[in-house]
């Protein structure tokens, strides 16, 4: 179920509705609105010429002229066939790319009386002639044979419909990981971002570095050769604070002893003492109980 | 007259034709649309032989549908555009699944300066062209660089606000305002064009 917009909402979201970016219930809202409105779907009108006109904004790139004299003799190849074949769409949601689909439904059929094939016009025609039995038989044939096809067809728009659910799961996946990744990159690349430097307490030298962009206060952490933990034991992260340790949540290294933390925990640049990582019992502590495994101080690389 | 703005009396006239069955037009519109559009869609796609399916797809699709075009609704290029900006954007989207690294691989955004197009070949070839895309490339172009990823990444990547605000880390309702005033000031300056006209 869609939920209600009302006016000065929906003008607020025309720009994305005119760009398709609105997501699904936002969309169907203001598409309903739209059905009664016609200021909006006025404004809608310009806005989807602004949004079209980006077109011309794009790098000039001119067809290969071999490939574009290609295309062009095909459109009117295909032109002229269809013109000879038929008229235009009159249904707007007939709309087909070409003869492709023409060729799905086979003729509708029924078996002569040799056992071949002739077209249902010839069977019609010949229906008085050879008596109602045979206009029976013809009837029950075709019913079959419809009945067949529609089931094929059936089946087919099914296996499309798994086809696009699954394409727009994988899709969703991607778009998510694409997110993450940029996500990170900007947590990383920032004008702002802070480095800090941990080292090791320890002879084994597990080290670590924490990237701080003061500007969205983002938090991510990289650890290197963190010892393996035993069952029911996590790594804490802490931001060091002179009101206390904050934590910056739990984690587990990779075998290799690798780990990334991120986290968003708002912080003024003079509240920052020190970065450190303690082991504490799975799912971490208020407050930290082991001693710090490795330790970044804050302040001197500013 | 801009033919983005207003549909040309050449334009009614091609669509009238088409909608006659006057396979002549169908070349006609392809001559005069197919360097925009291509220019369009290899900026989605990023592959010729992709590009060239997505334009004969649009181009049948305007063959077939020319006696449905409402002029009212909008200029022919508009029409053609988001025709073809769809099923560019559709092309991508199935490619994804398999080719994930091609986010990275997308051309990235060029715009042209507000002086022209240089040695490149109008898409038009006509200086009414030109002048649209002087315009609109420098309202782009004046627009802040946040405004301008957040209608590149919904319009040349077909990305929701929701999915936006995902992959720039931007809260849902900042990319939304920036949408807004992106296409608004966008519009504006298309209607510049619209009062250079009369």
């Amino acid at each position: 179920m869609s939920p209600e917009m009302g006016h000065d909402d929906v003008r607020t979201a025309l720009a994305a509705e005119a760009l398709g970016a609105l997501d699904g219930d936002e969309a169907e809202a203001v598409r309903a609105h739209l059905a009664d409105c016609a200021e909006c779907r006025s404004e809608l009108e310009e806005l989807r010429e602004a949004a079209a006109a980006l077109a011309h904004a794009a790098p000039p790139a001119p067809m290969d002229a071999d490939r574009s004299a290609r295309l062009r003799a095909r459109l009117v190849a295909r032109a002229a066939a269809d013109r000879a074949g038929g008229a235009h769409d009159a249904n707007p949601d007939a709309f087909s790319t070409g003869p492709a689909l023409k060729a799905v439904a086979p003729p509708l059929s029924v078996p002569d009386d040799r056992g071949g094939v002739i077209p249902i016009a010839r069977a019609r025609e010949r229906r008085g002639g050879m008596g109602g039995w045979l206009a029976a038989a013809a009837a029950v044939l075709l019913l079959i044979g419809v009945g067949a096809y529609a089931a094929r067809m059936k089946g087919r728009y099914d296996a499309l419909s798994e086809r696009y659910a699954s394409l727009d799961d994988e899709r969703t996946r991607l778009v998510r990981s694409v997110a993450r990744r940029d996500s990170t990159l900007a947590s990383l690349s920032g004008a702002g971002v802070q480095v800090i430097e941990l080292a090791s307490t320890q002879r084994r030298a597990p080290n670590g570095r924490m990237f701080w962009d003061p500007a969205t206060a983002r938090w991510t952490f990289f650890a290197h050769d963190m010892p393996a933990l035993k069952a029911g034991r996590d790594y804490q992260l802490w931001l060091i604070t002179p009101a206390g340790p904050v934590s910056a949540g739990t984690f587990r290294p990779s075998p290799d002893g690798g780990a990334v933390v991120q986290a968003t925990y708002p912080l003024p640049r003079d509240q920052l003492k020190a970065i450190a990582v303690t082991e504490e019992p799975a799912g971490g502590l208020p407050k930290p109980s082991g001693t710090p495994l490795i330790v970044g101080t804050y302040g001197t690389t500013e | 007259m801009p033919d983005t703005l207003v549909p040309a009396q050449a334009d009614r006239e091609l669509v009238r034709r088409m909608a006659a069955g006057d396979e002549a037009a169908l070349g006609a519109l392809h001559d005069r649309y197919a360097t925009l559009l291509h220019s369009l869609v290899i900026r989605i796609v990023g592959d010729p032989d992709d590009a060239e399916e997505v334009l004969e797809e649009t181009f049948w699709q305007a063959w077939r549908q020319a006696g449905r075009y409402e002029e009212g609704r909008g200029g022919l290029s508009t029409w053609l555009v988001m025709m073809a900006r769809s099923r560019a954007l559709d092309r991508i989207r199935s490619r994804r699944r398999v080719r994930e690294e091609r986010w990275e691989e997308l051309p990235e955004p060029s715009y042209v300066e507000a002086g022209g197009s240089g040695d490149v070949p109008s898409p038009l070839e006509s200086a009414q062209a030109d002048e649209v895309r002087r315009v609109v490339a420098s309202a782009v172009a004046r627009l802040p660089p946040e405004q301008r990823q957040t209608v590149e990444l919904a319009y040349f990547r077909g990305m929701s606000q929701t999915e936006i605000a995902e992959a720039t880390g931007q809260p849902l309702g900042t990319v939304k305002t920036r949408a807004r005033l992106a296409l608004t000031k966008l519009r504006d300056a298309l209607a510049v064009l619209r009062e250079d006209a009369r």
